[in-house]
């Protein structure tokens, strides 16, 4: 490759993590020969795949094709400096891991090459078990950099997509709005009861944009992490009784009975109190929703020793099976709009919460009988005495 | 003037397709509303209208697409006048939708929200109706 050439995308060119952590490809740039000789045997016992050179323009020349982890370059060679090897070599692919090779009286050399963005230095003479040591270190670092890299391209693709889609949804409501007051202004004398029945609808459409920010506030909030990274224990006997209260009126006003079945000792999970009321409230919103006039929801728990199943089920319209799979994505809605209020964001908030939280989520239902979601989460124990939290 | 014209909007926004149907009843047309793309097709297949105005992100992300198509191939329908009302197409570059340089032969695209008379006009143009008759200013 020569530097003219586009720098390949790490996330695309280099092999998957999992993959390269079977046999990983490591160049050795080296001018002295026994010192090449000594680091193929080493390397080659740990299961590496060693590759020398005696020159940096070699080496370079071999790179984009071998794709090495991580290179192992002498600083003083003739030719192509160390240092410059360690730049083309970044050119090349970013995510190389680089270590050099120094002697006693280049300590200095190899300080200013790890602030060119060497991994690490072995200073001459070493041991065996001394480059082993720095080489494993090197692949773990490695390792994590592509992890890392590969869910950093992941949530880059997630938001733009949900961008395109927030907008989407917010302007659906405001077409509507403006639709009924520019074509209202240019009615002759429209019936009274026609305007009334537009104004409110409109009114109805401003509080749908508003619960759409409200939700995408929360959403967001849960993306970055701050809400659910403390896992501290709650107890979901009280945080679920606390929101099936908070519902019975509107239950009520639907001709639904919300029915408790919390074991009544507690129920302790893993996880952060605020985005598990968030969870449990949309799931039991949408359970009084989509539900049927006598209808039932009834909340209940099953415990293991490692985790805590928490059933939402309702007695209302199902879900075909067509739609189970986009159900828990951002905007989906399976009702007309004017039939059921929503934002289409409840379940893709609830989905995330888990997630965040380390469990799962699922659903089961049947068209015309009702709907069951199960939510996994980590049961909560008590930190071990002496050791770490 | 000959007897009412019949004009189909499929869109499955109900608030948006009654601010649109109220203007067309007002400037002289029979409207009929669907709200997704099946429907659309069985009231296309009953009623014969002259134009439709449909829109294309329903319940499936392109139903209005696939909807126009298979009126392409339904016959008795399959010449009628079709105008793509939509807010997501106008907006996503690489999707974005003209008349003349579209994968699906549709007649005329309006972005939403729509202006009322810009649409009559092109209504009346397409159906060969004079101009100027009516409530709009």
């Amino acid at each position: 490759m020569t530097p003219g050439d586009p720098v390949p995308l790490a996330g695309v060119q280099a092999p998957a993590p999992g993959a390269e952590a079977l046999q990983p490809v490591i160049v050795v740039i080296e001018d002295d020969r026994a010192m090449r000789l000594a680091c193929l045997k080493i390397l080659s016992r740990s299961g590496l795949q060693v590759e020398t050179f005696e020159t940096g323009s070699a080496g370079l020349e071999a790179v984009s094709s071998l794709k090495p982890a991580m290179a192992v370059v002498d600083l003083k060679m003739p030719g192509i400096s160390g240092m410059e090897v360690i730049a083309r070599l970044h050119e090349i692919d970013p995510f190389i891991v680089i270590v050099v090779i120094t002697g006693y009286a280049t300590i200095d050399t190899a300080v200013e090459a790890m602030r060119c963005g060497a991994f690490d230095f072995v200073p001459k003479p070493f041991s065996p078990d001394e480059l082993r040591l720095i080489v494993n270190r090197g692949l773990e670092h490695r390792r994590l950099l592509l992890e890392s890299q590969k869910a950093e391209m992941e949530r880059e693709l997630l938001k733009r997509r949900f961008i395109t889609f927030v907008s989407h949804q917010l302007q659906t409501p405001l077409v509507a709005i403006h639709q009924y007051l520019d074509v209202l202004r240019r009615l002759e004398n429209p019936a009274p009861e026609k305007t009334r029945e537009w104004l409110d609808r409109c009114l109805a459409r401003t509080e749908e944009i508003q619960a759409i920010i409200k939700d995408w506030l929360t959403l967001s909030r849960l993306e970055g992490g701050r809400l659910a990274h403390q896992r501290t224990r709650v107890d979901l006997t009280a945080t679920i009784g606390e929101i099936l209260r908070t519902y019975e009126v509107m239950a009520a006003a639907e001709g639904v009975v919300l029915e408790d079945r919390m074991p009544e000792e507690g129920c302790p999970v893993a996880g952060d109190k605020n985005c598990l009321s968030v969870l449990f409230d949309n799931l039991v919103v949408n359970a009084i929703k989509y539900n049927r006039p006598g209808g039932k929801v009834s909340v209940s728990a099953e415990s293991t020793p490692d985790e805590v199943i928490i059933s939402v089920a309702d007695t209302g319209i199902g879900i075909p099976d067509k739609y189970r799979q986009m159900l828990f994505g951002e905007f989906f809605r399976i009702q007309d709009v004017r039939k059921t209020p929503g934002t289409g964001l409840g379940l893709a908030i609830a989905r995330r919460v888990v997630s965040e939280m380390g469990g799962s989520i699922s659903v089961e239902s049947e068209v015309d009988v009702g709907s069951t979601f199960r939510v996994r989460l980590l049961a909560w124990r008590e930190p071990a005495e002496g050791k770490d939290a | 003037m000959d007897s009412q014209k019949k004009i189909l909007i499929v869109d499955d926004d109900a608030d948006f397709a009654e601010a649109i149907a109220s203007f067309l009843e007002a400037n002289g047309y029979r409207v009929f509303q669907a709200r997704n793309g099946d429907d659309g097709l069985k009231v296309a297949k009953a009623e014969r209208p002259d134009l439709v105005l449909m829109d294309i992100m329903m319940r499936e992300r392109t139903e209005g697409f696939f909807t126009i198509q298979e009126m392409r191939r339904t016959p008795g329908i399959k010449a009628v006048p079709i105008f793509v009302v939509s807010s997501l197409y106008s907006q996503v570059p690489g999707f974005r939708i003209t008349p003349e340089a579209s994968w699906l032969a549709h007649d005329a695209f309006f972005p939403k929200p729509v202006d009322p008379p810009q649409l009559l006009e092109k209504i009346r143009e397409r159906l060969g109706e004079p101009a100027a008759k009516g409530v709009t200013p």
